[in-house]
């Protein structure tokens, strides 16, 4: 993997006629995406150690032996030439596309993969018209269910192993494995188990056939006639790039999009299957007062009727994928009208507000040392745990942990493990400064809130001190999809949410801690269905979900990223930020009448300094460039 | 606990006599068969933690070698040996007299009173003994029709007397 110092020797050679220059240890695969040329690949993958198991990449090299070789495990060398579309390299894919197929079913019209499948399109591009093999094809039950929420098919498998070496490499969890291996081989789930990971659902996206596929997204629609845009998770605070895909106006389905900043491809199981409830038929769509149905205007005249002269007695719960758009709007209220109003926060930390230079998720790769405190990574960061797991076991940083209870990243052999009595982290943090696992930098220390266990302040300080000390940066591991945004606007702090005693409630989203107070006797809810725990509230209006809604999120390292959305709500739902800015008008704030979001964005930039980038949304993403194909059939 | 306290310590002891840690599987798992006649889920587990892998890759190796059993299997189970030399000197016959005498139509199938099972394997390098198979431990030779009715009345009758 080329070093991003830029120190590593190139090396020239020349493939298809292009030259091109590339690192040292450059493998022939990656070198030939930079001239545009796709060499085909099934257990090849860009994140993963390559194995060469499936010999879908051959490829002709000179100077070297007269037979084909696998573009996938050969590093580039000096002068070499590799040859994608000689006689020999065309028929040896050919050949290999016949014995992939040996076995497959070719049930392409009743596959969900059909479209976008590389098997397919290989077979296509690259394959012979006809098969020579007559013999019988491999039979098995099918499909099998793993979990809930993934089906497996072995009959279409190819053995690539992408799915288990996945679960070995990256996840730590060899969940997934083949059993009878040989001719016999065929995968499977641990003594048959269903899957338990959170990060499932990435084996999906990597199947490079139709073995793994969604349950929860199943016969629900072809590729191509869904439109998809690229967006981020609401889920939780680490902003994982996502693509959502539509169809007849439903949010269908949600798959990674890489961002090697963030989450380098992988998403969580929560991004992945958790976004039904946009589609549900029992969402709110019109504004109810009293349960009966009725008009924003009339809405908007109770809530204010209901929330007038609260004062301090007003609470302000916000759901945790709120934006920043709305955040700001709620900001401008509570400098105003609703001026000592509580807030609160859905599933967020108590974890105070940031130092100037936190760590980056990206800084991980570069760490010689990893402390994880307080915090079960897996479940409050799910992706930044893969890129902890990544720095330790791919890039050699050495892994500590303080937690008092075994966590999954103590799967790693030589990871040290400080058990601190709940509660007393801080203590435990005060004495590592001179551990001998931190003595060479740079340290990187993720640390979380124990579940409300810990003391953040003093933790926070304990931390602090222990950069310092060490030289090394921090991150505190927000839970909170814009909880860092929600205290760059000032509208929590570092110490748990309580509505208790609140009077009125405007209560956007689930109850923030947990129900809605018993004191209040007002209650608003504004969300996208009315929950069990809402009870029964005096105003309804409805809410837009994650997937219609235009905004920005700031995610747990600081880093504003633009929602974009794939479904277009009809009236009566409203974006968030207008109805709020709506209230502000209604309430006589002055500077509320936005004519757009992007008026509001430059607005809220220059009030909110974390919000500066919120002036400067970026541009649509380019089309990707075609790539060159070699002749297409032997 | 599927395996004893002496197994588990007997299986942490392998690894520093192989180049890799996951080359001590095999052996582990040897040794958790001969106890337990079969690999369980659970013996698995209990593997991969004395070892420190994981239970999937444990998995992965015991269902690759045909001497190492995921299935339940008779309390006696017969290899019998139908490489060359055994099936010239009459191997085929030998299982077909098997199948009949222990009642069952194939390979790993549980004989109704649970002792007895067979399968058909390659050469176990007895071929000046041919035909031959293998049964808890021990070699049988020159097996006949008669010879194996007499095996089998034994072990029915040894059973019976452990009742």
């Amino acid at each position: 993997m080329p070093e991003p110092n830029g120190a590593v020797p190139t090396v020239t050679l020349t493939i298809d006629g292009h030259q091109v220059t590339v690192p040292r240890g450059t493998l022939i695969v990656e070198a030939a995406k930079r001239v545009r040329i796709e060499i085909p690949v099934f257990c090849y993958h860009h994140k993963m150690d390559p194995v060469g198991a499936c010999r879908m990449c051959l490829v002709e090299i000179s100077p070297g032996p007269p037979r084909p070789q696998t573009a996938c495990t050969t590093p580039v060398a000096e002068g070499m030439v590799v040859r994608t579309n000689s006689p020999m390299a065309v028929s040896a894919r050919a050949d290999i596309l016949e014995y992939e197929l040996a076995n497959h079913p070719l049930d392409c019209p009743v596959c969900d993969k059909g479209g976008e499948c590389p098997l397919q399109d290989y077979t296509f591009r690259h394959g012979y018209p006809t098969s020579r093999i007559n013999a019988p094809r491999r039979h098995f039950l099918k499909p099998i269910p793993l979990s809930e929420r993934i089906a497996l098919d072995r009959e279409r498998c190819v053995l690539c192993y992408r799915c288990t070496r996945y679960y070995d490499e990256i996840t730590w969890d060899q969940e997934l494995t083949a059993d009878h291996r040989g001719a016999d081989s065929y995968i499977t789930s641990q003594f048959g188990q269903p899957l338990r990971s959170i990060f499932s659902g990435n084996i999906i996206d990597l199947c490079p056939v139709g073995a793994l596929t969604s349950r929860v997204w199943r016969f629900e629609a072809r590729p191509w006639d869904m439109a998809y845009t690229g967006s981020v998770c609401s889920r939780c605070a680490v902003g994982c790039n996502v693509t959502l895909w539509e169809r007849r106006n439903q949010l269908v389905r949600v798959t990674s999009r890489q961002n090697d900043e963030i989450d380098e491809g992988w998403i969580c199981d929560r991004g992945r299957f958790e976004y039904t409830e946009v589609n549900r038929p029992d969402r709110i769509r019109v504004p109810q007062v009293e349960g009966r149905e009725a008009t924003w205007d009339e809405a908007m005249e109770a809530l204010l009727d209901g929330i007038q002269g609260a004062g301090h007695r007003l609470g302000i719960s916000i759901r945790r994928d709120v934006t920043n758009e709305e955040l700001f709007c709620l900001w401008r209220l509570l400098q105003g009208p609703c001026r000592g109003a509580r807030v609160a926060l859905e599933g967020r930390t108590s974890l105070p507000a940031p130092g100037e230079d936190t760590l980056l998720i990206r800084d991980l790769d570069c760490a010689r040392a990893i402390v994880v405190v307080a915090s079960d990574t897996a479940d409050d960061v799910p992706i930044v745990n893969l890129r902890i797991k990544k720095a330790v076991s791919k890039l050699g940083a050495r892994l500590l942990i303080v937690h008092p209870d075994r966590l999954d990243l103590d799967r790693w052999p030589e990871a040290e493990h400080i058990r601190n009595r709940p509660g007393e982290a801080a203590a435990a943090v005060r004495e590592l400064a001179g551990h001998p696992l931190l003595q060479e930098g740079p340290v990187a220390i993720l640390w979380g809130d124990g579940r409300g266990s810990e003391d953040t302040r003093e933790l926070a300080a304990a931390v602090a001190e222990l950069a310092t000390r060490v030289g090394g940066r921090s991150m505190p591991l927000y839970r909170a999809t814009n909880e860092r945004g929600a205290l760059a606007a000032g509208l929590i702090s570092g110490v748990p949410d309580d509505l208790e005693g609140c009077e009125a409630v405007i209560c956007y989203g689930p109850p923030a801690p947990g129900r809605i107070p018993a004191s209040a006797r007002f209650v608003a809810v504004w969300d996208l269905l009315l929950r069990p725990e809402h009870g029964s509230p005096d105003v309804v209006l409805p809410a837009l979900g994650f997937a219609e809604t235009q905004g920005s999120y700031t995610n747990l390292e600081g880093r504003v990223q633009f929602l974009h959305p794939v479904l277009h709500p009809e009236p009566p739902l409203r974006e968030g930020w207008e109805v709020l800015c709506e209230l502000g008008q209604r309430l006589k704030v002055r500077e509320m009448d936005f004519v757009g979001i992007f008026q509001l964005q430059r607005a809220a930039a220059r009030a909110i300094p974390q919000f500066a980038a919120l002036a400067s949304p970026p541009e649509p993403e380019p089309q990707p460039t075609p790539v060159l194909y070699g002749p297409a059939r032997p | 606990m599927a395996l004893s306290a002496r197994a588990i310590e007997e299986i942490r002891s392998l690894p520093p006599r192989f180049p890799h840690l996951r080359s001590a599987v095999p052996p582990a798992l040897d040794i958790a068969q001969e106890e337990l006649g079969r690999l369980t889920p659970e013996a698995m587990t209990e593997v991969a933690e004395a070892l420190g892998l994981d239970p999937g890759y444990v998995e992965g190796v015991a269902t690759f070698y045909t001497l190492l059993h995921t299935q339940p299997l008779g309390r006696h189970h017969l290899y019998v040996c139908t490489n060359l030399s055994c099936t010239l000197r009459g191997a085929e016959e030998i299982c077909h007299h098997l199948r009949r005498l222990i009642g069952v139509k194939e390979e790993r199938e549980i004989s109704a009173d649970g002792l007895f099972s067979y399968e058909e394997v390659e050469c176990l390098g007895a071929c000046e003994y041919a035909p031959m198979l293998r049964c808890d431990g021990r070699y049988y030779y020159d097996v006949t029709p008669q010879k194996l009715e007499a095996l089998i009345q034994g072990w029915r009758q040894e059973a019976g007397n452990g009742d």
